[in-house]
């Protein structure tokens, strides 16, 4: 990611998480949300994880995680299997967005997606000095979507859901005015609008 | 590390899968560690097609070779036996000093060949659950094992619910697939067409070694991998032959290794053993006259954790996600790795040092709950 390693969106999702609720979190990486919503909200805590060394280090941490990716994550669980399903800072690295949100609201009851935010002002400004989206290509991260609010909240209609709520940062602070511009990370709630037919 | 094998006899008889019944039963087993106080820290392992209770440490102090699996069990090992209790018994059907085709009919007097009942993953379980109450331990900390002794495990987790914690599942399948019957059935078939074999019937007279030799070779085969033999072979000439001989020789490394094993494996195992184990393998399916494999796993309460190897061709690694997907279907705790290596079916031996990560972290986790 291009946050320096630091996740402050992982204590905004804590907070949204109830206590005792059922979570799965896909794409998990080495277990640390999860580890701290057992620790902080007691969940019941189950992950997604396609690196075999971001598995075991979720293992050593006591998490039960299975190794796969996420779409198989997913076509495992039965219907409404979970309250919450998390995807943090992993939505813009799919291949098949919309499908993946279709799937956390078959398995659970709300979906928590977090991602960075391709609108954001400083963004903007780097590509309009010729400077790219995304992360450098020296990097050694995979192929990366930009994604803006607008995009997201059409995704969301596309998949029939309803967004619940939509808490957006610029570093630590909320952002109140001009969103699409001032926020750097968002962080999603949705459900489903209605029983699909 | 010292070890003697003991022998439980059970003077009645089992009734079997397949509606026979079979007793009175003798069952090999070894057992390492100590059993704690309160009796939760018994481990069962269970072995493959060619094991024996003899799972590690060795017999005398210049016993050449130790147990088939000591890299993995012993003090400090993935299965601690400073902390755990563990034991391995051999299973029912084969020749490691369990009751099988070769032990002596006691109706008959002589050995029973193919009069011997087919025995199924099942029926090895219900034996060892005789084991188990005759070692007065209510509830196994983990049920372990590889490939049949995977299968083992699985079986004793739908069995027997209530008596396993935990199961450590690897390179294993909840059902063979066709390719394993079919890599199963043409062993079989180098057994039967060796003339010595007679129906079974050969104890007392020449065993047929050939045939047993060819149905080993082709077992070491689905152990290995393409790259594994590449790297362990590659076009490499036995004896530091520098050309070819242009003869019928085994002359490639791979043939050299193949006919060796092979042929020091007559000197171990029973050939008719070799064929009732590969039957009990074909005819596991935890899904057999149910809807579908989830509903195998209705009254399962343990924890699993599944392993595959990317390189398993024998179990690939699709069969324990079809596995994983029946147990979450059923709400169950299953941690699943995949484990990257290039050993092909044999990884699940070979593989200790990350086996030992995964299962001292697993273990903690199960050992924490309650």
């Amino acid at each position: 990611m291009t946050l320096n390693g630091k996740r402050p969106d992982l204590d905004a999702i804590i907070a949204l998480i109830p206590p005792k609720a059922r979570v799965l979190d896909l794409g998990c990486g080495d277990g640390e949300l999860l580890a701290r919503l057992i620790h902080e909200r007691h969940v019941l805590a189950r992950g997604v994880e396609l690196s075999e060394a971001n598995v075991r280090a979720c293992i050593a941490r006591g998490l039960s995680v299975r190794q796969g990716n996420i779409d198989e994550g997913l076509a495992d669980y039965p219907d409404g299997a979970f309250d919450y399903v998390i995807l943090s800072q992993t939505l813009a690295y799919l291949d098949h967005p919309a499908s993946v949100v279709n799937e956390m609201l078959r398995v659970g009851r709300r979906a928590v997606i977090s991602f960075e935010n391709a609108g954001y002002w400083r963004v903007r400004w780097r590509v309009l000095r010729g400077q790219g989206v995304g992360s450098d290509l020296c990097s050694g991260e995979g192929r990366a979507r930009a994604i803006t609010l607008p995009q997201f909240e059409a995704l969301a209609a596309c998949v029939q859901a309803k967004i619940e709520s939509a808490r957006l940062f610029a570093d630590d602070k909320p952002v109140r005015a001009f969103p699409t511009w001032q926020a750097r990370i968002a962080i999603y709630v949705l459900s489903r609008a209605q029983a699909m037919v | 590390m010292l070890v003697k094998t003991q022998y439980f006899h059970y003077d009645g008889e089992i009734r079997l899968q397949s509606g026979a019944t079979l007793g009175p039963i003798t069952l090999a087993y070894e057992t390492y560690g100590r059993l704690n106080n309160d009796r939760s820290n018994a481990i069962l392992i269970c072995h493959a097609w060619s094991g024996d209770a003899h799972v590690a440490g060795r017999h005398s102090p210049d016993d050449p070779k130790p147990g088939w699996w000591d890299d993995a069990v012993g003090p400090g090992k993935a299965f601690d036996t400073d902390k755990y209790f563990v034991v391995c018994s051999n299973v029912i059907g084969g020749c490691g000093g369990s009751t099988g085709p070769s032990s002596i009919n006691p109706k008959t007097g002589r050995p029973y060949g193919l009069s011997f009942p087919i025995v199924t993953i099942a029926d090895m379980v219900e034996a060892q659950r005789l084991l188990t109450d005759h070692l007065g331990i209510e509830r196994w900390l983990t049920v372990a094992g590889g490939s049949m002794g995977g299968m083992q495990a699985l079986q004793w987790t739908v069995s027997y619910p209530a008596r396993v914690r935990s199961a450590i599942v690897l390179a294993a399948t909840a059902r063979l697939s066709p390719q394993t019957i079919a890599l199963n059935e043409v062993p079989r078939q180098a057994i039967y067409a060796d003339p010595n074999w007679n129906n079974g019937d050969y104890y007392g007279k020449t065993p047929p070694n050939a045939g047993l030799a060819v149905a080993r070779m082709i077992g070491h085969i689905t152990f290995l991998s393409d790259t594994s033999m590449r790297e362990k072979f590659g076009r490499r000439l036995s004896n530091g032959s520098e050309g070819y001989g242009w003869r019928f020789d085994p002359e490639f490394e791979v043939e050299r290794y193949l006919n060796y094993r092979g042929h020091s494996f007559t000197k171990r195992f029973d050939a008719n053993s070799f064929l009732y184990l590969s039957k009990a393998m074909d005819y596991f399916d935890l899904s057999y006259g149910l809807p579908s494999l989830a509903d195998a796993f209705r009254k399962v309460t343990a924890k699993f954790l599944v392993v595959s190897y990317t390189s398993d061709w024998l179990y690939p690694s699709w069969q324990s996600k079809e596995l994983v997907r029946a147990l979450l279907q059923n709400d169950i705790d299953v941690t699943y790795v995949e484990i990257d290596s290039h050993y092909g079916h044999d990884a699940f031996l070979l593989e200790v040092d990350r086996l030992a990560e995964l299962t001292r972290d697993f273990l903690k986790r199960v050992e924490s709950a309650h």
